[in-house]
């Protein structure tokens, strides 16, 4: 909060002449696309004009500091805007050239297809096996309780789970550690066979060692699925992304490659960001 | 003076308006505890005589003549013969052969007072149940006394109900050893009745039962379907800030409105009939239903957001989100405002009285659409009847009330518990 006053009581901190992003934001067969995106929250605007596209099967990473609009933009990609009613959205944002706020687009199988994980562990108050099962359950992809059965085992593997939980399925998802928590939740996303998946800071509320086995598996997970990921931290981003977007007041100042980011950023904000000048 | 000692000044005072408070707080929960137990040690002392009853042992002649039955042994004897004995004139019978020595019309009469009014009845069912009585030995039966007899031998309290006659009648019963107090089963198993020796709480027991039943399968799903519609499903606009007010003003309305209510809608308008359980269930919901709404929201709207947003980034859709993960976390929540309207419902008279249920009902009710009475309403019943005999009844009602509310609230609490390992 502190950091954010400063950053707008500081003037050398502010956009300037802000024309529009500065380098790589767009792409050829782009998962997501988006295009001058504009989300408001009543009389309060969020984002501005953003326009990115979201490759596939690679890591994008949305830095950025706090109130930068960089959770907002990403809640808008499988809709999670929608449960609050102030919110507002324009522009195009396109899923595999769908678009996604379409009225013909249903929420429900847009977030089968786009999942989430947040930043907070959040598993179900079930049991491990109940918490991975639900989404297959309740979107009928089990035909029995076999192939239920398989699709838990099979998501916790790839979580990276299935070893250390596989002799208490009937354990409480809630009894695991901080670490396991958050696996078990990416999983649960996992289960459902998700497209894409979006990831809302999803370590920072983790120890250093969590915080690792969550960055393998996130690079793991990069063969199958395409994934954004909100993060705080700046060596994070660099560890797990082949893209960086870097978010400012609303928006989006500057995209590219991870590397070229943060060895030569163009834009003297994204520079001053990265190096630690403030965020 | 330096702070050091500015503080240290002024912390003797801080401490002792620490104590002060203290002490009335202790002294607060100290008098609600010494009313609770003053009101209990009253009540339960006053209750005690209503579980034990006076009986006195007859001796019952079964020979035919006795019976007033032929006594041509080839005639047999046909239920309408049993029937038509003069049960009443062989408990008399009985008790002049007990005391030869009344003769006098004012004697007898006396004599016959002893008795309460159910022995013949009680003479009766026993005959009709085994007709093989009748022509063998006389039998030795413990016939409960009259209420004043009762209240006089059980309580060596005498009252001017009882003559110098009686007084001598029941002293040559206790040299006999033919007089003793026993447990009152009655008062467990008997309706309504006149007659504080006869009268039971079983019909208003069962009476609360049905009428509650009837509350909780009405007001629990109507108060969460409408807690959920509100808090989750309603749209924000003035209409349903309008409804919001309205609900909490109604959990305040005096509850016999509510009873004018369901005079006027359940039975004067659907012409439902009166005094039953159905009608006084439905009026208590209209009671509970602003207390169950109220707290269910409540329990709603406490349930945290990463919960939701969790189900709904899986791809619930709003109802399986609510209905396999946002109820199931409020069910402790709204089980406790359920379990507050329920007590409620359970004491509430006024509205009762307004809808029949106040009516002297005799039989037991075997469901719903039976005329009955509520607990209640027969301890308001009983305690505004004469005799004295009916104190102890009241007493005794307070404390069976008291132990359904005890019995109601803990199968409520498991529930909850249950509920919460569930989470």
């Amino acid at each position: 909060m502190q950091q954010r006053n400063k950053k707008t009581a500081s003037p050398s901190l502010s956009l300037g002449n802000f024309a529009s992003t500065i380098g790589e934001n767009l792409l050829n067969d782009a998962k997501i696309s988006t295009r001058d995106v504009n989300v408001s929250y009543g009389d309060k605007q969020a984002i501005y004009d953003a326009s990115l596209d979201i490759g596939r099967n690679q890591v994008i990473a949305l830095i950025g500091p706090s109130g930068c609009g960089k959770s907002t933009f990403l809640r808008c990609l499988n809709r999670m805007n929608d449960t609050i009613g102030i919110c507002k959205v324009s522009g195009k944002l396109m899923l595999d050239g769908e678009d996604i706020y379409a009225k013909k687009m249903d929420p429900v199988l847009l977030r089968a297809r786009v999942g989430m994980v947040f930043q907070k562990p959040n598993p179900f108050p079930k049991s491990i096996y109940d918490n991975v099962a639900y989404g297959p359950r309740i979107h009928g992809l089990a035909r029995s309780n076999a192939e239920v059965d398989e699709i838990v085992i099979t998501s916790l593997e790839k979580a990276g789970l299935f070893e250390e939980v596989k002799d208490r399925l009937n354990a409480p998802g809630t009894s695991l550690s901080g670490g396991q928590q958050q696996r078990l939740c990416i999983a649960r996303t996992i289960a459902v066979s998700p497209e894409v998946i979006l990831m809302d800071e999803p370590a920072s509320a983790l120890d250093p060692i969590a915080t690792a086995i969550i960055e393998e598996l996130i690079d793991e997970l990069r063969q199958n699925y395409t994934i954004v990921i909100v993060t705080h931290s700046m060596q994070q981003a660099a560890r797990v992304s082949q893209r960086t977007a870097y978010f400012h007041m609303g928006r989006i100042v500057e995209v590219g490659d991870t590397n070229r980011i943060f060895t030569n950023p163009r834009h003297e904000m994204t520079e001053n960001y990265i190096t630690g000048k403030f965020g | 003076m330096n702070n050091t000692e500015t503080v240290k000044a002024g912390l003797k005072k801080r401490y002792a308006r620490e104590k002060r408070f203290q002490f009335y707080g202790k002294a607060a929960v100290m008098s609600g505890f010494v009313f609770l137990i003053f009101l209990l040690f009253d009540i339960t002392t006053k209750a005690i005589p209503a579980f034990s009853i006076t009986e006195i042992l007859l001796e019952v002649p079964m020979d035919r003549s006795s019976l007033g039955l032929s006594t041509d042994t080839s005639v047999s004897i046909d239920d309408e013969a049993i029937a038509a004995i003069d049960y009443a004139g062989l408990v008399k019978k009985s008790l002049r052969s007990q005391f030869p020595e009344a003769t006098k019309r004012k004697d007898k009469k006396l004599l016959y007072r002893l008795m309460s009014g159910s022995a013949e009845y009680e003479l009766r069912q026993l005959i009709i149940d085994d007709p093989g009585l009748i022509d063998g030995e006389p039998l030795s039966i413990w016939f409960k006394a009259d209420d004043d007899v009762d209240t006089f031998y059980k309580l060596k309290r005498n009252t001017s109900r009882i003559k110098a006659q009686q007084v001598e009648f029941i002293a040559s019963l206790k040299t006999e050893s033919r007089i003793r107090t026993a447990l009152n089963w009655d008062f467990f198993t008997n309706g309504d009745s006149r007659e504080p020796e006869q009268a039971g709480i079983k019909g208003a027991l069962l009476g609360s039962f049905w009428t509650l039943l009837v509350t909780l399968m009405v007001s629990l799903p109507v108060g969460i379907a409408a807690a959920i519609y509100l808090e989750e499903f309603a749209p924000q606009n003035r209409l349903t800030d309008f409804i919001e007010i309205n609900i909490n003003n109604l959990a305040a309305v005096p509850s016999i409105v509510f009873g004018l209510l369901g005079l006027a809608v359940f039975i004067n308008f659907f012409g439902m009939p009166r005094s039953v359980p159905l009608v006084g269930g439905l009026v208590l919901s209209l009671i509970t239903l602003p207390t169950i709404i109220i707290s269910s929201r409540a329990a709603i709207k406490s349930v945290p957001p990463s919960l939701r947003e969790a189900a709904l980034g899986l791809g619930a859709s709003h109802m399986q989100m609510v209905f396999h993960h946002v109820l199931p976390q409020a069910m402790p929540g709204v089980l406790t405002g359920a379990i507050i309207g329920m007590a409620q419902a359970l004491g509430e008279t006024a509205p009762l009285l307004m809808i029949g249920m106040v009516a002297f009902i005799v039989d037991v009710p075997d469901g719903v659409l039976d005329s009955a009475t509520v607990l209640p309403v027969q301890i308001f019943l009983w305690a505004d009847s004469p005799e004295s005999a009916f104190t102890a009844l009241t007493a005794a009602t307070i404390l069976v009330l008291l132990a359904f509310l005890t019995v109601m609230n803990a199968l409520a609490i498991l529930l909850r518990n249950y509920f919460e390992r569930q989470r």
